[in-house]
């Protein structure tokens, strides 16, 4: 038997001279498959003429078929001065099979120069889930670089130019053949020597899908010095918000994933780690990064290589369409096969019903069996095989077992088991179904008093009510409006509170005006007022009147002495005993009399004269102001 | 005009396919939740806890607000838990279905039933915890503010306090301009019962506001919900949140939510709890 059991292979027949220089293979890796399971077919395209474009699977009857993972590559050999090209295509479908028959895949095809090349179709047989044979483990492959993108075996150019290695690591003979990966080439290095570079296959997901998350160190060929990393000082990314799986084998090395073109130089290009994640919530969440440290070069040694942090934006699949019974994370592809054994019992026994979940994706760890009454689902051994189910997509098989008694006589339905999940390629929900079937259960005498004995579980639950209600009206509230504090609970008490205020401010008032009118300090301001505007007029005894008068009471307002009336000495003696200095007090009483003697004098007195002792008297009163 | 008659007829015909498919693709929509209600009763009354279940979650996905939906949905696990295809987390969705329609009912024999239903799964929490040598307290009751709030209708909160207010007002004013002893004292009175009235009233409006508006409770809906710290790490000697626990939500982080049950606070995973609808 072949390696791979059932592989089938077409060489495109040379029907016209373009062909003839486009070599196609097509293959698929099993060509038996139980229904849920995946195949993948490959078509691999080689040509001299151009870049094959535009892959298509052709007809895939009973197949569900995943976007294909391509890897163009391109070979330029410069061979005694003369540059020959050729370039390849390698295209993976990965098509899950979704009913049991035999169907004809394909033919698949690419287009060259405008030309559309076919493979031959292929035969794949679908055999009901759990049947399909074990797949053989894939071997060692003998030849060397098996990881080169768009290598292939059937290269005529291995062939033609011994000594030439596609893989680029043999450059002896004067030929030198270097196979770059666009898929590897990135704007710029990230460091000197050697970098470490993370991606993801896609940036957003829903909860439960898989992202694929890879990162590659870039070795520097051009370099010519050996480059050593220290092994203690690896710090692996974080993904505390993933569910997270490795898709490599946790004893195996880096793996050569290409040649890279990066900055104008060549760069050899390793993948360290690949891990399937699925995302345990929606939100922005993030991979952190990861880091290692040089320690060779030694002008370098110490210093870090990190990748960058990566986001992935994950949302919830959508509410619409989505069926009864959906878990979020359930994701993926998924198909349910079960068997019953036996179909015949007592009441109070048992069967045993063993339940097989397979598929690709986030494979569910549990499921809620079809509950129904009399019949007891005990909790199941579960046994799983999950893993990298090929091109990088996880997935696998969980078995579960479970004892299930029925404690009912007659043909009991054991009902549906059900796996509704988010299938992400169509973007559709799903359903995995698979019917238990009936069981004859035969009555028993000793399962009424045995489960006589056994203590009901929540007893005394209320009935089932068969009419909605209706949602809880929403309705403004008046508490949640500024008005209802401010008019209908503030205003009562503020209306008395402004009333109390008003009338005892009202009140306050009127007394101080009360007071003012009265006071010393006003009479002064009036008497002062007056005796300007007399000294203003002709009339030079209202002007004395009027200067009598203002210093009377600025002896009052500033002195608190009353010197109305006062003769003589009597002023100066008044005004010193309530603290006023003698001169003030002497001025003062100088000027009383010289205004008493003005007035009184039976000459007309100048006017002047008396302006004069206004100047003199406003000075007094500042004097007296100031003491 | 006869050469017209024709051609308007497949026009005609087709817009009222066109129409037809509308409204019935309008009409399926509409009844849809009912369906599914329907489909989850019977589904339940035959004893099939598992339909019922995935079909009233579906409702409950739609966004489906009903407090019969929730109460159907608390029986349906609790359903489920009885006859023995329990599956982890059952009588704290049990318990969340109770509580939900609880809160929403309308219907005061509906509200009594879902209180009785929570008093039956409770206790079979209870049971459990003691057995496992846990504290069986599962539910702690309500602080004695939230209580006294929850005693009266936001909207009858906020109208006695605007008559309390009125009336300290009016009476104050009374009081003040009237010269009859009498009236006075009787002035002085009705301020001295009003005023207190209205702080209180105030009080209680303000705290039931902040819970229509701020407040989110939960429910517990795994089998224990143990602490964790901000790694997400159990926290060695925490006490686990006991199944079908209603706590408050103080903080929703991401993976995490800081809840408060009683008197602890404690950070848990944000799938342990389930959001009450309101």
């Amino acid at each position: 038997l072949p390696i791979l059991a059932g592989v089938a292979l077409a060489l495109a027949s040379s029907v016209a001279s373009a062909q003839q220089s486009v070599q196609l293979q097509a293959q698929t890796d099993v060509d038996t498959v139980g229904v849920g399971d995946i195949v993948h077919l490959e078509l691999t395209a080689q040509s001299g003429d151009g870049m094959p474009t535009d892959p298509q699977p052709g007809a895939t009857p009973g197949f569900a078929v995943r976007p294909p993972n391509t890897s163009p590559s391109q070979t330029h050999i410069m061979m005694n001065s003369a540059r020959m090209d050729r370039f390849g295509l390698t295209v993976d479908w990965a098509m899950q099979a979704q009913r049991v028959g035999v169907f004809s895949v394909g033919p698949p095809s690419v287009v060259v120069g405008g030309v559309r090349h076919a493979a031959r179709a292929l035969t794949v047989r679908v055999v009901p889930a759990g049947q399909a044979p074990q797949r053989s483990q894939p071997q060692p492959n003998p030849l060397p670089f098996p990881q080169v993108p768009g290598f292939s075996p059937f290269d005529p150019w291995r062939g033609l130019f011994p000594g030439v290695d596609p893989g680029g690591n043999d450059r002896g003979g004067g030929g030198v053949a270097v196979t770059t990966d666009p898929k590897l080439a990135l704007d710029a290095p990230r460091g000197s020597f050697y970098f470490l570079h993370a991606a993801v296959d896609s940036p957003s997901a829903v909860v439960g899908q898989q992202v694929t998350f890879s990162v590659y160190e870039y070795l520097d060929e051009a370099a010519g010095t050996s480059i050593e990393v220290d092994g203690t000082d690896v710090r692996d990314p974080t993904a505390a918000e993933f569910v997270k799986h490795s898709l490599l084998r946790d004893d195996q090395e880096a793996t050569m994933a290409g040649y890279a073109s990066v900055g104008g130089r060549l760069w050899k290009v390793n993948l360290v780690r690949r891990w399937a994640l699925f995302p345990i919530h929606a939100g922005d969440l993030t991979i952190g990064p990861m880091s290692v440290t040089l320690v060779r070069p030694r002008n370098t040694s110490g210093s870090k290589r990190a990748t960058d942090a990566l986001p992935v934006h994950v949302t919830e699949p959508p509410l619409a369409g989505r069926p009864p019974g959906y878990g979020l994370g359930d994701v993926g592809h998924f198909a349910l096969g079960v068997q019953v054994t036996p179909r015949d019992l007592e009441e109070g026994g048992a069967v045993g019903v063993h339940v097989e979940l397979s598929g690709s994706g986030n494979v569910p760890a549990s499921l809620a069996p079809p509950a129904r009454t009399g019949v007891e689902w005990l909790a199941p051994e579960v046994h799983e095989q999950l893993g990298n189910v090929g091109h990088d997509v996880f997935g696998g098989k969980r078995t579960f077992d479970y004892v299930v008694r029925v404690h009912r006589a007659g043909a009991v339905d054991l009902g549906e088991m059900t796996l509704p999940f988010w299938d992400p390629d169509p973007k559709r929900y799903s359903v995995a179904r698979a019917n238990l079937g009936m069981v004859q259960v035969k009555p028993s005498a000793a399962a009424p008093a045995a489960s006589g004995n056994v203590e009901e579980l929540l007893p005394g639950l209320p009935a089932i009510r068969d009419a909605l209600e209706g949602a809880p009206p929403s309705h403004p509230h008046a508490d949640d409006r500024p008005l209802f504090w401010l008019l209908g609970v503030a205003a009562w008490p503020a209306a008395f509170g402004l009333a109390v205020v008003g009338r005892t401010s009202g009140r306050r008032l009127a007394q101080a005006w009360r007071v003012r009118r009265v006071s010393a300090a006003t009479e002064l301001k009036d008497r002062v007022s007056a005796a300007s505007a007399a000294c203003k007029g002709a009339d030079a005894r209202a002007c004395d009147a009027a200067i009598a008068r203002a210093l009377e009471a600025a002896t009052v307002a500033h002195a608190g002495v009353n010197v109305r009336g006062a003769m003589g000495d009597e002023v100066a003696r008044r005004l010193e005993s309530a603290g006023v200095t003698g001169n003030a007090a002497a001025r003062v009483a100088e000027l009383l009399r010289e205004c008493e003697a003005a007035r009184f004098a039976p000459d007309t007195v100048d006017v002047v004269s008396a302006r004069e002792r206004w100047v003199r008297a406003q000075g007094a009163i500042r004097q007296l102001e100031k003491r | 005009m006869r050469a017209a008659q024709p051609t308007a007829a497949p026009f005609l015909l087709f817009l009222l396919l066109l129409l037809s498919l509308s409204s019935a693709r309008f009409a399926r929509a509409d009844e849809e939740p009912a369906a599914l209600f329907a489909q989850a009763t019977q589904a339940l009354r035959e004893g099939r806890a598992g339909d019922a279940i995935a079909s009233f979650e579906s409702l409950a996905d739609r966004g489906v607000v009903d407090p019969v939906a929730s109460y159907d949905r608390g029986l349906a696990y609790a359903t489920r838990v009885r006859i023995g295809a329990e599956v982890p987390g059952d009588l704290g969705r049990a318990a969340h279905g109770f509580e939900e329609a609880r809160d929403l009912a309308r219907d005061p024999g509906l509200g009594d039933d879902a209180s009785r239903a929570l008093v039956v799964v409770r206790s079979e929490v209870a049971r459990r915890r003691m057995r496992a040598g846990q504290p069986v307290e599962v539910d702690p009751g309500r602080s004695l503010g939230r209580t006294v709030a929850g005693l009266l209708a936001e909207d009858t909160w906020a109208g006695l306090a605007v008559a309390a207010s009125a009336l300290l007002a009016l009476s104050l004013f009374a009081r003040w301009l009237a010269a009859v002893p009498r009236v006075r004292v009787a002035c002085a009175v009705a301020a001295a019962v009003a005023a207190p009235v209205l702080a209180i009233s105030v009080a209680m409006t303000l705290a039931a506001r902040h819970d229509r508006v701020g407040l989110r409770e939960a429910v517990v809906v795994t089998a224990a919900a143990r602490p964790t710290d901000e790694r997400g790490i159990a926290v060695s000697g925490g006490t686990p949140l006991p199944e079908g626990a209603r706590v408050e939500i103080i903080e929703a982080r991401g993976a995490s939510s800081r809840v408060r049950f009683g008197t602890i606070e404690a950070l848990v995973p944000a799938s342990a709890v389930r959001d009450l609808a309101r």
